[in-house]
């Protein structure tokens, strides 16, 4: 129908306007249908930048975050990845649990956040020639200046974008989370109760099943915000949502008897 | 002379505290000045018969600037320039073919503005009017020679050698040998010796950033150029600025791989070039190859990893390139220990189980292989799982069920260095604790799993070298607690419960 044709045309052209280079390198889907279907184009922009935080105590120790982006950086392919953090005290072992080999790695550590800005962005610019997958930061302090520079780089390049937010203290937490940034999505991930143990009977036992986290989609361009809760991402990077809890809708709009009445 | 008598002979005479240490910095400076010659340079401190000097070598090199005396009066030029706060160096220049009779004749010959060089057939005829002292002797032995009547180098050529070594030693003889060049005297160079070198000078010295950095490249260009024809590429570069007051400012620089690409070395000599200071200008640019290493032409391209860009829908016709240009500029930046791989190793404890190691130190940059010592966890002895004890939320399942089945314990994604102390309370001693404090913030453990037993490594010798023994403190038990929130914590209690000292728990990682 010429009606549905023109329309999908004027969509991507409006798509193009709006955002006018997102979505140029492809997507990577979650492989969780909710979760894909509140980003655009059905999955994680590459060539973008996306931001992930922590909550409570893992603003300051960034592991759910740490795990979360391993899931993704996992499924990106077998690539090396430039990491570049303040603290040396990523785990190896625990990268792997979540799907990430620790021997794609290149470890930047750099206490000063301006340089630390600076390693990501050159690794973002020049990544693509030197054929990493993503790079990732560790980034306290993030001003919308450098956020954006850094978004430009990854469109540019083609090169995906990380950033973990950690701060050592809450004070700095509070002051710095709510700062906009330029990033096209940004995260929060927070542990939850791991999984019951089940042995072959069915019947519970104590212990630590699988890991679950909360993932909130806070901010996406051209997507909705939502929350889910997941299964942690296994050895191949995937999360998946938990089988007892669906995605959440929306709280029901209260509806009020209308005081005008249809005639009739 | 005491100075009060000087001061007496001469009232108006100047004097100054002397400062040897000063003195010696000085003369180091000047000595890396004279780099520009040769790299080739050593001090000479100042003797009990000689002043203090410096040593060139300059073999191979004259041809540069001409011959020898050319380059001896452009040498003599420059030390008269005016330096610093002075009014330039007074200096004897001698130029022979031995060490000993290049010193000899500097102190003894030459007179300022009149360089020493004697052809090097005329050498010893050149050294026989010199007197004793200057073959370099303490001054007892040549009080002796004097003694004798042996007061000229001249006069001990004829001497035996057995009547001069059993009345004056061996010294005599060997110094004799080393200035007529039968016994061989090498010069130690200050600093490392480069092992190529490349070298602009400029007729006007320069000082614009824009022309220090296209004599960069130029320099770069010439060096890879000669390392092209060799089959090798640099490691370890120095580029050297001679500026004209006499200071030299250096540029050092490492790289991951062996390189030999103009443009890629260019670009790191350039990121660093804000931190050289160029004073009243620079007039020479000497960049020098240390360490070298063979670089064959189709290594020149290699690919390390194994690459392409995971890119959806974008075509490749440009060349894959290698990680090596990015981990240069990142190191050259910011540090090249700065830089690291997570590598696995075979170990027990956990945090030796995976570490952080400099990509500077490894000559490679390959990927681990996935397999064996990937995860960093080998089972094997040292390991013992606890029976399970019959309270409640006290084992998981998971870890005796699967025992001995290539199961991997979980680790943590976050792994502190070294654990952090917590105060942990718990109900029975082998229990993991229900409550523990870390960083001030209380947390309730709601499960546990765990324990899983790592004991130390009893074959490694400790750090005394002393044979070791398992002590109780380095027994840990490993429980992996999720608090009421949902966060998991690996904690450990190093000892064994029930001994004394008492055991202490911690906090080792965070799981995500």
């Amino acid at each position: 129908m010429p009606g549905a044709v023109a329309l999908a045309a004027l969509r991507s052209q409006i798509r193009r306007i709006e955002r006018p280079a997102a979505g140029l390198h492809g997507v990577l889907p979650f492989g969780a249908a909710a979760l894909d279907r509140a980003l655009p184009q059905g999955g994680l922009a590459l060539g973008a930048v996306h931001e992930i935080l922590g909550q409570g105590g893992d603003e300051e120790d960034g592991a759910a975050a740490a795990g979360f982006a391993a899931g993704i950086l996992a499924r990106l392919g077998r690539f090396p990845v430039l990491w570049c953090l303040k603290r040396p005290d990523l785990y190896g072992p625990g990268l792997a649990a979540n799907g990430l080999d620790p021997a794609r790695l290149v470890l930047v550590s750099e206490s000063r956040d301006e340089r630390l800005l600076w390693a990501v962005e050159e690794g973002l610019r020049t990544g693509h020639g030197a054929g990493l997958a993503a790079v990732v930061g560790e980034i306290g302090a993030l001003p919308m200046v450098a956020s954006r520079r850094l978004q430009l780089a990854a469109e540019r390049s083609g090169v995906t974008a990380l950033l973990l937010r950690r701060w050592r203290s809450g004070a700095e937490a509070a002051a710095e989370r709510g700062r906009p940034s330029a990033a096209v999505t940004r995260w929060r991930v927070s542990s939850l109760p791991a999984a019951a143990v089940v042995d072959e009977r069915g019947a519970g036992e104590p212990g630590i099943g699988r890991p679950r986290w909360r993932v909130e989609l806070l901010r996406c361009r051209g997507g909705r915000p939502g929350s889910w809760e997941v299964e942690a991402a296994d050895a191949t990077g995937h999360v998946c949502i938990s089988a007892e809890l669906a995605d959440r809708p929306a709280a029901p709009r209260q509806t009020y008897p209308s005081p005008l009445r249809r005639a009739g | 002379m005491p100075l009060a008598d000087a001061l007496s002979y001469v009232p108006g005479l100047m004097t100054r505290p002397a400062e040897p240490d000063a003195d010696r910095a000085a003369l180091v400076r000047l000595v890396e000045w004279c780099g520009r010659y040769s790299p080739w340079i050593a001090p000479d401190p100042p003797a009990e018969n000689g002043g203090a000097g410096i040593t060139i070598e300059i073999t191979g090199c004259a041809h540069l600037w001409g011959g020898e005396a050319v380059l001896a009066a452009d040498l003599s030029r420059r030390l008269a320039r005016p330096h610093g706060a002075g009014d330039g160096i007074s200096h004897r220049i001698a130029i022979a073919g031995t060490l000993g009779a290049a010193w000899a004749l500097a102190r003894f010959a030459a007179a300022a503005g009149e360089p020493a060089i004697p052809p090097p057939e005329r050498l010893r005829e050149a050294l026989a009017p010199l007197p004793v002292e200057a073959l370099r002797l303490d001054p007892a032995t040549a009080a002796g020679l004097h003694r004798v009547g042996l007061t000229r180098i001249g006069d001990l050529y004829p001497m035996p050698r057995a009547a001069l070594a059993r009345r004056f030693g061996d010294e005599v003889a060997r110094r004799l040998d080393q200035a007529a060049g039968a016994a061989p005297e090498p010069l130690s160079p200050l600093g490392e010796a480069p092992t190529r070198r490349v070298r602009l000078s400029f007729a006007e010295p320069i000082a614009d950033p824009a022309d220090l950095a296209a004599a960069t490249e130029r320099l770069a260009g010439d060096l890879t150029g000669w390392l092209a024809r060799e089959g090798v590429g640099a490691r370890r570069l120095d580029l050297g600025f001679h500026r004209v007051d006499g200071r030299v400012e250096h540029i050092r620089l490492g790289t991951a791989r062996p390189s030999r690409d103009p443009a890629h070395l260019a670009d790191l000599l350039q990121a660093r070039l804000d931190t050289i200071d160029p004073g009243l200008g620079v007039e020479d640019m000497i960049l020098a190859a240390y360490t070298v290493e063979t670089l064959g032409a189709e290594q020149a391209d290699v690919l390390n990893l194994g690459l392409a860009p995971p890119l959806v829908g974008e075509s490749q016709g440009t060349g894959l390139r290698t990680l090596a240009p990015l981990i240069d500029r990142l190191g050259a930046q910011l540090g090249h220990q700065a830089l690291a791989r997570l590598e696995a190793r075979e170990s027990h404890l956990p945090e030796r189980a995976s570490a952080p190691a400099a990509i500077a130190e490894s000559q490679k940059i390959l990927p681990l292989p996935p397999s064996a010592g990937g995860d960093g966890r080998v089972r094997g002895i040292g390991e013992k799982q606890r029976p399970h004890p019959p309270i409640a939320g006290a084992m998981g399942p998971s870890l005796s069920r699967n025992a001995g089945e290539g199961f991997k314990p979980p680790r943590p994604v976050r792994l502190f260095r070294p654990p952090e102390p917590i105060e942990a309370f718990w109900l029975l001693p082998d229990d993991p604790p229900f409550r523990f404090a870390w960083r001030r913030r209380r947390h309730l453990v709601a499960r546990a799993d765990g324990p899983e037993r790592i004991a130390e490594e009893w074959w490694r010798p400790d750090a005394a070298g002393a044979a070791p023994i398992v002590r109780a403190e380095a027994i840990r038990d490993y429980y992996r607690v999720e608090d009421a929130e949902g966060r998991r914590f690996w904690l450990f209690r190093a000892g064994l419960p029930g001994h004394d000292p008492p055991p202490r728990w911690y906090l080792h990682g965070v799981f995500a």
